[in-house]
């Protein structure tokens, strides 16, 4: 089971509020479909791509919130040794766009420092109907230091490019962490899934 | 937003601890529509872990909670019929107690300007900064952020020229003390120490790092402190639940890496191991092949009756002496292999619990016990979220009003919510904590004496400073309780870096602090002593202690409590002992007297084996053994089977 064809795998966890497209976004990418049929969704924990980039093969897991968003109960967990995360705003909704500080709250207290966020204002398909301005999101995405992007899950426009340029930046990341591994300050992922531990037995 | 919560669902659950949230998982994963709720602000209810202002958040919402009284408002009482009933929820948890707090990390004055402000408002800060003492009497300020939010309010707050809320609360604690000043501890020298920081420092060996108050309260999101302290055993009832249903993906793990034992007061390292005994600079040639030997033997004991069938009547302890071992093999053997130390226990039930401990050895590593990174309180959580991917929802802060029974079924049939809404149910699964005080009229409940320490040393210095332990204290007398403790290092992600976490548990017989105390300070020296003679300077350093007691409904039988219908199920709080298996069997057991028909938490479909109509422009290449099926596959992992974390490290 050695030769896992990939050269990178990176954990990229969508969130945002409820209805903003956080779910249409990951199924544009993985399959190309929009919407998504509902009922596919239940006891989907992740999609999985894999993508090449520069010749590299780079395996992209991608976790939805299995609607625990609706009420604000995500769990920690979910947060927990994400590489990326994508914050989900919807244009058409200023409601959205205003709950982000709420969720940059649960990032900076549950997610792991080196965590890559993108913010993301997705339908814009329906511009006609935009309640967010562009200038508006760059500014906050500047202040607060994050990428920012705007798409359409059901035009397909920039989906691609979101996910590709963050493998992209994932990759750049991963590379000066192994130059400079800082040994003594461990990262989140140090620990093992439970199959991983090696065995030594007693006798 | 809140009001498309469906009204109808099969099985509703309150309370997200780890039996509760297993058996939402199981329910939902069996195709039944669940409805998750809890109370409180955040998952786990005692099974949850915090960071560090979480956890005097939570220390303050038991304060405040305490003094709600009848909210007056009984307007849902109107929403029962005349055919039916209604049995009324707790409002107030009552399952903590006799919490106390004791700081005696230095309040650095020079360490930021709202530190300076809280001592020019309290002189009292000053003086008495080394003790914090207690919370039970505080009267706390009117915070009301819901508890995840909590420290980002705070180091927001830390820049401006407010008072966060720990400080607050801390400042309150200070003033409670001045007045009360029930308990007298070493640390009247202290203040000296804190107006002149620098002074003295030197003496100290160069290797001691001195962690401040406001150190840790800046570094509060790196920890994340259980309340109840448990450790997987790796052959346990929770790990196989973990692998079997692929919940383990949620979570990254961690083996205990070393067994201590504390004997004529010294901590020592249990060899427990093959490789261990062999590599033990403390044992002599002799005593090695005599551990060696018997420990051979406990694996298979069965197989030699004749070895133990004269000792059958007699205590385990009486057998080891006839066994050939010196009396430092003994105790490791009795309290630290068999952790045998409480009840004289006979000789087959050590030799069978000898045998458990090695056979759960060889698993993942070098001792029997895994921990979850982050903390005990992703467990619950990550059964939660497998809930959720089944459909299964979730609201938090959600208060139940009552159980509404039919009267002439005698079943439960909805519960009406905090917004007076009715939602109806085939299954009600609720939470010990949340019965009221008359359907627990009969109820008798034990009690766990908790403490949680920061530290800056370990208990026994290793070459790596990273080192997660485990070590049981026996009683000094006979009939007491042995105190169990593990010491967590920050690569667990459950402490700040150059910290320790130190956890101490024993079932109750006085308060959490009469209980353990003692063990505390054989173990440990209160940091802000300014003469420290030699024997105390090889202790590590308390920054901070909390002592609590919290309630252990894990023996209640369910005849015990008052008038509940036949569909409603009760899971109960966390238990003293080690393991979670407890929980594993309650959560079991319960479903299969809800669903016997069903399998009880299947694995799930791999993600990476659904196939959907459309066309996947990449799709994987066949052939390609896939990682999170493998990873998922029960124990022989192969070696590359890494989390993403991993990966990134190519």
């Amino acid at each position: 089971m050695s030769m896992e064809d990939y050269d990178f795998l990176f954990k990229i966890v969508l969130i945002g509020n409820a209805g903003v497209g956080k779910t249409c976004l990951v199924r544009r990418f993985t399959q190309g479909l929009f919407p998504p049929g509902q009922g596919a969704t239940i006891g989907v924990d992740f999609m999985i791509k894999t993508v090449e980039i520069n010749g590299e093969k780079v395996k992209l897991q991608i976790w939805d919130t299995a609607g625990q968003e609706r009420f604000r109960s995500i769990t920690q967990s979910y947060y927990r040794s994400a590489n990326a995360l994508i914050l989900t705003y919807d244009i058409t909704c200023e409601e959205s766009f205003r709950c982000l500080p709420e969720w940059l709250r649960e990032i900076e207290q549950y997610a792991s420092n080196k965590v890559i966020t993108v913010l993301v204002g997705n339908k814009i398909d329906l511009a006609e109907r935009r309640e967010v301005s562009q200038q508006r999101a760059e500014e906050f995405s500047e202040a607060q230091d994050m990428y920012y992007l705007e798409t359409s899950a059901k035009e397909s426009d920039n989906v691609e490019k979101l996910f590709l340029d963050l493998a992209c930046r994932l990759i750049s990341e991963a590379r000066q962490n192994t130059l400079v591994n800082n040994v003594s300050s461990p990262l989140p992922g140090e620990g093992k899934s439970i199959s991983y531990l090696t065995c030594c037995n007693f006798n | 937003m809140a009001n498309s919560l469906p009204t109808e669902f099969d099985v509703v659950v309150i309370g997200t601890g780890l039996p509760e949230s297993i058996l939402a998982a199981a329910c939902s994963r069996s195709g039944q529509r669940v409805l998750h709720l809890d109370s409180r602000s955040y998952y786990g209810g005692n099974w949850a872990s915090f960071s560090f202002s979480g956890l005097l958040s939570w220390l303050k919402e038991y304060q405040q909670n305490s003094d709600i009284g009848e909210e007056g408002s009984t307007a849902w009482q109107d929403l029962i019929y005349e055919t039916e009933e209604a049995i009324t929820l707790c409002r107030k948890d009552e399952t903590i107690q006799h919490t106390e707090v004791f700081c005696y990390a230095s309040q650095d004055v020079n360490d930021n300007i709202e530190e300076t402000d809280v001592l020019q408002k309290s002189p009292s800060w000053v003086a008495s900064s080394t003790l914090i003492k207690p919370l039970d009497s505080a009267c706390l300020s009117e915070e009301t952020h819901p508890l995840y939010v909590s420290s980002y309010e705070m180091s927001a707050k830390d820049t401006t020229k407010n008072n966060g809320e720990v400080t607050d609360a801390a400042e309150t604690l200070v003033k409670e003390y001045c007045r009360y000043k029930t308990y007298k501890h070493t640390v009247s020298d202290g203040a000296k120490d804190e107006t002149k920081p620098i002074l003295e420092d030197n003496s100290d060996p160069p290797k001691r790092n001195r962690i401040t108050y406001s150190q840790i309260v800046k570094e509060g999101r790196k920890f994340n402190i259980d309340l109840v302290s448990k450790l997987l055993y790796s052959q346990g009832l929770l790990i196989d639940l973990l692998i079997k249903s692929n919940v383990s993906r949620y979570a990254e793990f961690k083996n205990v890496t070393r067994i201590l034992a504390f004997r004529e007061g010294k901590v020592e390292q249990v060899p427990c191991s093959r490789a261990d005994i062999f590599n033990s600079k403390d044992l002599t040639m002799v005593e090695k092949r005599m551990l060696m030997k018997f420990l051979t033997f406990c694996l298979d004991y069965e197989q030699h009756p004749d070895e133990y069938q004269a000792f059958v009547q007699s205590s385990f302890s009486e057998y080891l002496k006839t066994k050939k071992l010196t009396p430092n093999l003994q105790h490791f053997v009795l309290h630290s292999i068999a952790m045998m130390s409480d009840s004289p226990c006979t000789t087959i039930d050590g030799l069978k619990a000898t045998k458990n401990f090695l056979q759960c050895l060889g698993r993942f590593g070098n001792t029997p016990f895994l921990l979850p990174l982050y903390g005990q309180g992703e467990i619950p959580q990550c059964f939660c979220r497998m809930c959720a991917v089944f459909g299964g929802i979730y609201c938090l802060r959600h208060k139940v009003q009552c159980l509404v029974v039919d009267k002439e079924s005698g079943r439960c049939k909805a519960i009406i919510d905090h917004f007076g809404r009715r939602i109806s149910a085939k299954y009600f699964i609720v939470e010990d904590s949340y019965l009221s005080e008359e359907t627990c009229l009969n109820v008798q409940y034990k009690q766990i004496s908790r403490a949680v320490l920061i530290t800056d040393q370990s208990v026994l210095k290793a070459e790596s400073d990273q080192q997660i332990s485990v070590l049981i204290v026996p009683p000094v007398e006979p009939g007491a309780c042995a105190v169990r403790i593990t010491e967590l290092c920050s690569s667990t992600m459950t402490c700040m870096k150059d910290t320790y976490l130190v956890h101490l548990t024993c079932s109750s017989s006085k308060t959490a602090r009469e209980d353990l105390e003692s063990v505390v300070k054989k173990l440990f020296t209160p940091y802000a002593e300014t003469e420290i003679d030699k024997e105390e300077l090889k202790k590590p350093r308390l920054l901070w202690a909390l002592y609590f007691n919290m309630r252990d409904s894990s023996g209640v039988s369910r005849s015990s409590y008052n008038g509940l219908p036949s569909n409603v199920y009760v899971c109960t709080g966390p238990d003293c002992g080690l393991g979670s298996e407890h929980a594993v069997k309650q959560a079991e057991t319960l479903f299969r007297e809800i669903f016997p028909s069903e399998e009880f938490c299947p694995p799930p479909p791999n993600p990476e084996d659904i196939f959907f109509d459309g066309d996947d422009k990449q799709p994987e290449p066949s052939g390609t053994s896939n990682i999170v099926m493998a990873k998922l596959e029960s124990s022989e992992g192969s070696k590359n089977l890494e989390s993403p974390g991993k990966h990134l490290q190519n």
